[in-house]
């Protein structure tokens, strides 16, 4: 073999500190640290302008404190909204959280059509979310619609979808679980198939049913999946707005207005750009308090994954 | 015992079925309606028989035969060309900017590594508006409001910490060994990173790329807040067929068949590392 003696680099007397590895590091990170403040600085002047009268359009802008979450709070139309958001966040995981599994156990199991349908199974997500609502909004239309159709034909009642307050938001539950089951699904499936092969056997021969194998070894395995999942999912739903605004822009009757589009509405609709922030700062307190505490949890977990 | 495997059987195949009609249906219908005629597609019952067409497509890529015919995404393949720029743009940007700040933050010991790490990933969680809300003031008062460069540097939001968190999770797996050996005989952080780390994380470097192209692609809400009659992407030519009196359904079909195209081709071909990429290095 041909060993070569190590040049200078370890024993260098002498290492200007234009050369030294921790300058290249950060000159090798400066890019982006200079695009990260890029995106912070914005974020922090919205902060700021949500403690302001600020009008789109309009130059006058006074400091007014809290006065725009003051007034946020005392209207019933923004704690609706919340508690609408909220609602939605929770049927989201409530749905799609037991259906992921379903289907993750059906593609787990080893068939010949297992490649098709995990090919299948991908598409809803590389399709943008606009495109999704439009074209759930075209087969839900209430009477010309392919739904209804569909549903006559089994011989149930045509629904009204989403042009009724009292379905509209089911209807979007509907339409986001079509779009992110697929993710949902992935995650769950790769947290099945890390499932050792003889762990499942061994309590087969135990004498357990499959489904107590299901219960008792699957399930719990699943644990931080789930985390994993409800990390990515819970603040995608609090955002929620790009299958919405197609779909419904909110209505009818704000019946689907989440506060991201609300935050939308307020800015663009009514040009108040100090109360949307308000609205945004919220939203985003939201999201950070819960997906900071769905990380630490997960952490938590898929460290005991790996260390057992 | 025979008849309970045919039982389970049969649950197993019921469940193909349904989630595949649950799936599928959807993505076939609007196929279906964009190679339909006007007539067809507002026919009640639906029709699954009926002679295809190819006028929506054609009106959408290549404009309006008639000026009575004339839409607002008769010229669809501009927008096209902008979602192809500013999603090109984005993603080549991050890349330049993402992979080294990447690899310094896999590789050096510094103390802030986590939190600057983390400050990226909680971008991923934020409510977009929140950013480009103040951005959209900003970006009036400099004049990058309706630019390329602007929207480029906007889509950074999406981009940047897909492709830091992807290649993170790449780089940290890579053994040391290797780059130490190259360290030894000399090279500076930027030859090991380019010459020795880069062609062994190849895969990753592709996941990190196309999953940010697919999410910058896709997005609606940056090209409804800083886009004006410029700039607008694909997305945003899809909403205005709904804009007028009338939904033009087929064109909007059509128009929504073609944006679909680059995350369908990237489903079907790409596969292998997909979750690790849409989990953001999270699951293997």
């Amino acid at each position: 073999m041909h060993l070569k003696v190590p040049r200078a680099a370890r024993h260098r007397p002498f290492t200007p500190w234009w050369r030294a590895e921790r300058t290249q590091y950060v000159l090798m990170f400066l890019p982006a640290l200079l695009l990260l403040i890029g995106v912070l600085y914005p974020f922090l002047t919205g902060v700021l302008r949500s403690l302001t009268n600020e009008k789109l359009y309009v130059a006058e802008i006074e400091f007014i404190w809290f006065r725009n979450y003051l007034e946020l709070f005392m209207d019933p139309a923004f704690r609706e909204s919340l508690a609408r958001t909220i609602g939605f966040v929770l049927a989201v995981l409530a749905v799609q959280l037991p259906l992921g599994v379903g289907i993750a156990l059906l593609l787990d199991v080893k068939t010949p059509l297992r490649t098709f349908f995990r090919s299948a199974l991908v598409l809803p997500l590389l399709i943008p979310p606009i495109v999704a609502g439009l074209m759930w909004k075209t087969m839900m239309q209430p009477a010309s619609g392919v739904l209804n159709w569909l549903l006559g034909v089994v011989g149930i009642d045509a629904l009204p979808w989403l042009s009724d307050p009292t379905t509209a938001l089911a209807s979007i539950v509907l339409i986001e679980t079509w779009v992110f089951i697929p993710f949902v699904t992935l995650i769950l499936l790769a947290g099945l198939q890390s499932i050792p092969e003889d762990v499942v056997e061994a309590v087969r021969v135990d004498g357990a049913s499959e489904f107590q194998a299901f219960v008792y070894v699957k399930l719990p395995w699943l644990a931080p999946y789930a985390l994993l999942v409800m990390l990515f999912r819970i603040p995608d739903a609090l955002k929620a707005f790009d299958i919405i605004y197609p779909a419904t822009r909110g209505g009818p009757l704000d019946a689907t207005r989440l506060l991201h589009v609300m935050a939308y509405q307020e800015a663009f609709r009514w040009s108040n750009m100090g109360t949307a922030m308000a609205i945004l700062f919220v939203l985003w307190l939201i999201a950070y308090v819960v997906s900071s505490n769905v990380m630490r949890a997960w952490q938590r977990r898929s460290g005991m994954v790996q260390g057992g | 015992m025979a008849s309970r495997r045919w039982l389970r059987g049969g649950a197993l195949a019921l469940g193909y079925v349904v989630f595949a009609a649950f799936i599928l249906f959807p993505i076939v219908w609007i196929f279906l309606m964009s190679i339909k005629d006007f007539r067809d597609i507002i026919a009640y019952p639906p029709t699954f028989v009926f002679t295809p067409t190819l006028k929506n497509y054609a009106q959408v890529l290549f404009g309006a035969a008639s000026a009575a015919e004339a839409t607002a995404i008769s010229d669809y393949v501009r927008f096209f060309r902008n979602s192809v720029i500013i999603s090109g743009g984005a993603v080549a940007l991050a890349g330049f900017v993402g992979i080294p700040a990447a690899y310094a933050l896999s590789r050096a010991r510094f103390k802030a590594r986590h939190s600057i790490a983390f400050t990226f990933l909680s971008f991923r969680f934020a409510p977009e508006l929140a950013v480009i809300l103040p951005l959209f003031v900003v970006y009036r008062q400099v004049g990058l409001y309706d630019t390329y460069p602007g929207m480029i540097l906007a889509h950074q939001l999406i981009a940047l910490p897909l492709v830091i968190w992807i290649m993170l999770s790449f780089f940290n797996d890579l053994p040391l060994e290797i780059e130490e050996a190259a360290k030894v005989d000399g090279a500076s952080v930027w030859q090991t990173l380019v010459r020795v780390a880069l062609p062994i994380v190849r895969p990753g470097i592709a996941s990190a790329l196309i999953i940010a192209f697919i999410f910058s692609w896709n997005n609606l809400i940056f090209g409804l807040v800083l886009a004006g009659g410029r700039t607008q992407p694909a997305t945003m030519a899809i909403l205005q067929a709904m804009n007028f009196d009338q939904i033009k359904w087929g064109e909007m079909a059509a128009a929504a068949m073609v944006s679909s195209i680059p995350g369908m081709i990237i489903a079907l071909y790409f596969q292998r590392h997909l979750t690790r990429g849409l989990t953001m290095g999270a699951i293997k």
